[in-house]
């Protein structure tokens, strides 16, 4: 039976107004109910999550609703809590001040609480939630923590491994086994998806070394009775090592030429068979194809297996993949970033074919750029099923730096220093630095400018200016300098980029002290000296293109003309290569480097030769390295110097988190010809090389990576200033 | 200035509900927005349950939008209708929610999540609250929020055009003119479209455009330089000299890059 | 140094024109055997544009374009292809874009807070006397 009802009366409710709770019933006045749509009102009433208790019914023409309010939460706080911080707990708690309190809300974050335990290896802790109760219908929720000691993986165990050691395998897993550093290492505690990591770990350990049925049957874990120490256990079933056979290419599109694609091909017949082998050779082949303009191009890799020999025969097939096309590029989060300087990096335009490794380098190139905390680049479904839009999300991370500084020298008096950096000015990628410092010591006032797309193109325009003075008491003489240097940095090829730059150069040595070398008072002489000149640096990197993820190699060569009355070649060369072993934990790298300053007729200045500074050579103290002036044992630094660099970097087997790795290396080379030696004698003017070696501690900190190195001159000269410890940034090349 | 909520020095405890209040909007008046929003936030802490803790939650949500901290007061507004949906202020809630997204948005180079949000805000506020005056607040800046949209798109479609990239050009100033017509935009993608159609050599497809630019705009400028494009006189170079140092200085320094 | 080429857009591969039929294929069908269009006319429906182009960035030079292939198909009333035309580099007209933007009315935010916003980049290099990353970028 139905009846209606002109009356509505409310009662129990404190916060929340009659209104809203009419609107929940959603039931209006004189409107035909019936006991159905009465409990439906109630539910929906309930559903709110504002009211503890709800109850509708009717009396007479009037419909009553009873409700009694949940409390709201006056204060959320942690008790008990020792080995974990209350930020990190409540992070995970959901209820809030100022919000309703629900005891089924109350009971979730109890559990999540003694989830963040178990996650941490104290599976034994107790959480229990407790109301207190305020005025007002207000409570105070606390949760109450009894902590407990940490349960560790006492032992890995390996069953069915035949041909690696237990302790080899037990260096690959990701959980460590609780040892003498148990406390300072977090990675033995016992974490589930932990076992996820170490499964796939072990398969790529064993796969890349040619194992290519291995398998993982399964990992027992065994907690002790007393539920403190687990026991882990991993079956595996190793299977045969496979190498590869015969190597070929077959091409179901017209034209895409078989033979070219083999030749491209870097796997060789007879190796170890690995599945890092067989990527790399497909991003070469597809990349292969991005060059010849040949589109929507798929490799799939079609392997048979030949077990009598053991040998997996590889045919590369070259199919036509699906047409997808990118359909728009939509790019988010930019606040400070304009679009344009985020859509240059990309070399996909919209309405191009969808080609995942193009999408890939650009959200590369957009990470390098350095603007961005984090930049996600992923492609979604489009409007058309054949259509996709690529989605960029970035995260502005701070590019500019601002310091101010003074320095009071007793004898020289107040120096200022001001220094303005910005690396994405006004948004359009260009860099701006400006540097001042009046210190009576050093005056100086340098500007940077440089703008990545010049019109619009691929083409970095660059201008430096730079005015500096020095004349502090125990130097030998005072400088006065200024410099002008536009620059062009374009590229000419997928890894070599050309910078060419035109150069001014005025240069002036003032109150040379009477005890210095004879020659540098000889080139004092010729007072205030200005150069023009132009140059160019051409530089390869073979991580522009990045195929070969494990090994680089970059190779710089530049000259410097004199043009107008300095004629002078100024040529400088590096080369370097680096390359990851030992499943990419160590790095190896060799550089040699070298340059040579030639003058057609006046001769060169003590400011315009080498002096082979730590960043060069390590080891030795400014200019403590070099020809050096007989009688007053000056420095005069060299025309020509030479050095080779063979460098190590390892883990010291320290948690990643404390971002601190070791290295070796060792410096030999050498920095000589002063050029006209006027009559005095001159020490170490011919080639004579000087080897150093020593050792690194690598620390990234916030403020960037630092490297602190011991060395240890092997045969330096007797005159060498030599220096044993130097902290300085740790640059790659 | 920053907004930490530590303890206001007088204790409110002790303090009514209205006595509160007046001290929150004796602060505004004294210009401490943020002080004001940490009072007004005590009252919904001590009081929950007076006629105060509604009107409270309003200014709070007020004082943290005049003191342009807009996440917090996007919370606040966010509570208030979450707890009173159907009081009076919840079209006032509304709307600060819409402003707190739309005094965000900026220049059409950047960031355009911003402006979605705000068209979405704006809406519910011109269409669950018609006839307020914040609803006829809202209309004025829907249409600047969706012409912003419409601008953000040009922007991309200039972008492809000084590229020489047309069909990507032609495909973005496309949505402008079937989705934004009701922005000022319209008479200027019409005109790119005659620009990227001659340039691609689809000469009926720019007469198309040109037509429809005719029917339409014909007393815009964009209209005028179809025309002369259309009758092959081409479009003279702007006689302030755009010579290659002028366009260098445009380009670099002014960043009006087309 | 060489130049790099860079290959933009799409046309359908002539196997699969020549497959299409004047008077038969409907705009689904074209869509289904070549692929969808890289662009559209104004008033949308009735013809499909496919276009490819090849660049080519020489140095520090205006990156120019070498080869442009337009296809073109037109429907009619009916919705059946009518007509298929193929244009080139040379049908397309050089033409000057104007420089005027439709101002939208939205104040940019101001260079001062762009300036002396997104501080807090400390690098190492300030302390330790070394001077910033060189301008060209080697």
């Amino acid at each position: 039976q139905n009846f209606a009802f002109n009356d509505v009366a409310i009662n129990g409710n404190q916060r929340v107004a009659d209104g809203t709770i009419l609107t929940f019933a959603g039931i209006a006045r004189g409107e035909q109910v019936t006991a159905g749509s009465v409990n439906d009102a109630s539910q929906r009433i309930r559903e709110s999550g504002l009211f503890s208790e709800v109850n509708v019914r009717t009396q007479g023409n009037t419909l009553v609703i009873d409700v009694v309010e949940f409390p709201t939460v006056n204060r959320v706080n942690i008790e008990g809590n020792s080995q974990v911080r209350d930020a990190q707990l409540l992070s995970v708690v959901r209820s809030e001040p100022r919000r309703v309190y629900t005891p089924t809300q109350a009971e979730a974050d109890t559990a999540a609480i003694t989830e963040v335990y178990a996650s941490l290896g104290r599976i034994n802790a107790v959480v229990t939630p407790r109301i207190i109760p305020l005025s007002d219908n207000r409570v105070d929720l606390v949760f109450e923590v009894v902590e407990s000691g940490l349960t560790e993986v006492e032992r890995i165990a390996f069953v069915g491994n035949r041909n690696f050691s237990e302790s080899r395998l037990r260096r690959v897993l990701e959980t460590k086994q609780a040892g003498i550093l148990r406390q300072v290492i977090t990675r033995d505690t016992f974490a589930a998806d932990r076992v996820a990591v170490d499964r796939r770990v072990l398969t790529d350990f064993y796969q890349s070394r040619g194992y290519a049925d291995f398998q993982v049957q399964n990992v027992d874990v065994a907690l002790t009775r007393e539920r403190d120490a687990y026991l882990m256990t991993f079956n595996v079933q190793e299977g045969q090592q496979f190498k590869f056979g015969n190597i070929s290419v077959s091409s179901a599109i017209p034209e895409a030429d078989a033979e070219v694609f083999r030749a491209a091909l870097k796997t060789r017949p007879g190796a170890v068979y690995t599945p890092v082998s067989l990527e790399s050779d497909i991003s070469r082949l597809e990349l292969l194809a991005t060059r010849m303009g040949i589109n929507f191009l798929q490799v799939e890799p079609r392997i048979t297996r030949d077990d009598r020999n053991l040998q997996l025969n590889v045919e590369f097939a070259l199919v036509r993949g699906e047409r997808i096309f990118v359909e728009r590029i939509d790019i988010e989060g930019n606040s400070t970033t304009l679009d344009r300087v985020i859509r240059n990096q990309f070399r996909v335009v919209e309405g191009d074919p969808f080609n995942p490794r193009e999408v890939r380098e650009s959200a590369e190139r957009i990470r390098a750029l350095g603007f961005f905390q984090n930049a996600a680049v992923n492609a979604r479904e489009g409007s058309g099923p054949n259509q996709v839009i690529v989605d960029v999300d970035v995260e502005e991370g701070p590019t500019g730096s601002l310091s101010f500084g003074a320095n009071y020298n007793t004898d020289v008096g107040l120096g200022l220093l001001a220094s303005y950096g910005q690396d994405n000015f006004l948004g359009r990628g260009q860099s701006l630095d400006v540097q001042v410092s009046t210190a009576e010591t050093n005056r100086v006032l340098s500007l940077s400018f440089s703008e990545p797309n010049f019109l619009g193109r691929d083409l970095r325009a660059g201008f430096a200016m730079n005015y500096g003075t020095t004349d502090n008491e125990n130097a030998n003489f005072d400088t006065e300098s200024f410099t002008l240097r536009p620059s062009l940095n374009f590229p000419v090829s997928d890894n070599g980029r050309l910078s060419t730059y035109y150069s001014f150069n005025y240069e002036d040595l003032t109150d040379v002290s009477t005890t210095v070398s004879e020659i540098i008072q000889e080139e004092a002489e010729r007072g205030a000296v200005s150069t023009n000149s132009v140059g160019y640096t051409y530089s390869f990197d073979s991580r522009r293109a990045g195929i070969d993820p494990v090994t680089s190699y970059v190779f710089r060569f530049g000259q410097e003309f004199g043009v107008g009355d300095s004629n002078f070649v100024k040529t400088t060369a590096l080369a370097a290569v680096e390359t990851q072993v030992l499943s990419e934990e160590v790095t190896l790298r060799a550089t040699i480097e070298g340059g040579s300053l030639d003058y057609a007729d006046n001769d060169s200045r003590v400011t315009d030769r080498y002096f082979l500074g730590s960043r060069l050579m390590r080891g030795f103290d400014a200019g403590g390295i070099g020809p050096r002036d007989a009688d007053t044992g000056d420095a005069l630094g060299g025309n020509k110097y030479a050095v080779a660099r063979l460098e190590a970097e390892f883990p010291l087997g320290l948690p990643e988190e404390y971002g601190v790795s070791g290295g070796l290396f060792l410096d030999h080379g050498s920095v000589w010809d002063v050029g006209n030696t006027y009559s005095a004698d001159v020490l170490y003017n011919d080639f004579t090389a000087r080897t150093v070696v020593g050792a690194t501690i690598f620390w990234t900190t916030p403020i960037g990576p630092l490297r602190f190195n011991f060395t240890e001159a092997l045969d330096a000269q007797d005159e060498d200033e030599t220096k044993s410890f130097d902290v300085t940034i740790s640059t790659s090349f | 200035c920053g907004v930490f909520a530590t303890e206001p020095p007088v204790d409110l405890e002790t303090l009514s509900a209205q006595q509160i209040f007046a001290m929150g909007e004796m602060e505004l008046e004294q210009g401490k927005a943020d002080e004001a929003a940490i009072t007004f936030g005590e009252i919904e802490r001590l009081y929950p349950y007076s006629g105060f803790a509604q009107r409270a939650l309003i200014m709070q949500a007020f004082s943290y939008h005049k003191n342009e901290d807009y996440p917090n007061s996007r919370a606040s507004a966010q509570r208030y209708i979450d707890f009173y949906p159907v009081e009076e202020d919840a079209a006032y809630a509304h709307y600060l929610l819409a402003l707190s997204y739309y005094d965000q948005i900026d220049d059409i180079g950047r960031d355009q999540g911003l402006t979605f949000q705000a068209l979405q805000a704006l809406r519910i506020v011109i269409e669950k609250y018609p006839g307020t005056e914040y609803a006829s607040a809202a209309i004025p800046k829907f249409d600047l929020a969706f012409s912003h949209l419409a601008a953000k798109e040009m922007e991309i479609g200039r972008y492809y055009l000084k590229r020489n990239n047309y069909a990507a050009a032609v495909n973005r100033f496309r949505i402008v003119v079937e989705d934004f017509q009701t922005t000022p935009h319209t008479a200027e993608a019409l005109h790119r479209l005659v620009e990227s159609y001659l340039s691609l050599g689809l000469t009926a497809e720019a007469q198309t455009a040109g037509a429809i630019l005719g029917h339409n705009y014909q007393s815009t400028e964009w209209y005028q330089d179809s025309y002369a494009l259309l009758t092959g006189q081409g479009l003279e170079m702007r006689s302030e000299g755009d010579n290659w140092l002028s366009s260098i200085y445009r380009q670099v320094l002014l960043g009006e890059w087309l | 140094c060489t130049p790099i080429t860079r290959n933009h857009g799409f046309i359908p591969l002539p196997e699969d024109l020549s497959a299409l039929t004047i008077g038969v294929d409907t705009r689904d069908s074209v869509i289904a055997a070549v692929g969808p269009a890289t662009s559209g006319g104004v008033l949308g429906e009735n013809t499909l544009y496919y276009v490819a182009s090849k660049f080519e960035h020489f140095g520090p030079f205006e990156p120019t374009e070498v080869d442009r292939q337009v296809v073109a198909m037109s429907f009619n009333a009916g919705g059946t292809l009518s007509n298929v035309e193929r244009f080139t580099l040379q049908d397309g007209r050089v033409v000057t874009l104007s420089r005027r933007v439709t101002d939208d009315g939205i104040a940019d935010v101001t260079v001062i807070s762009q300036l002396l916003g997104s501080f807090g980049q400390i690098n190492a290099g300030q302390f330790l006397g070394e001077s910033g990353s060189s301008t060209d970028g080697i």
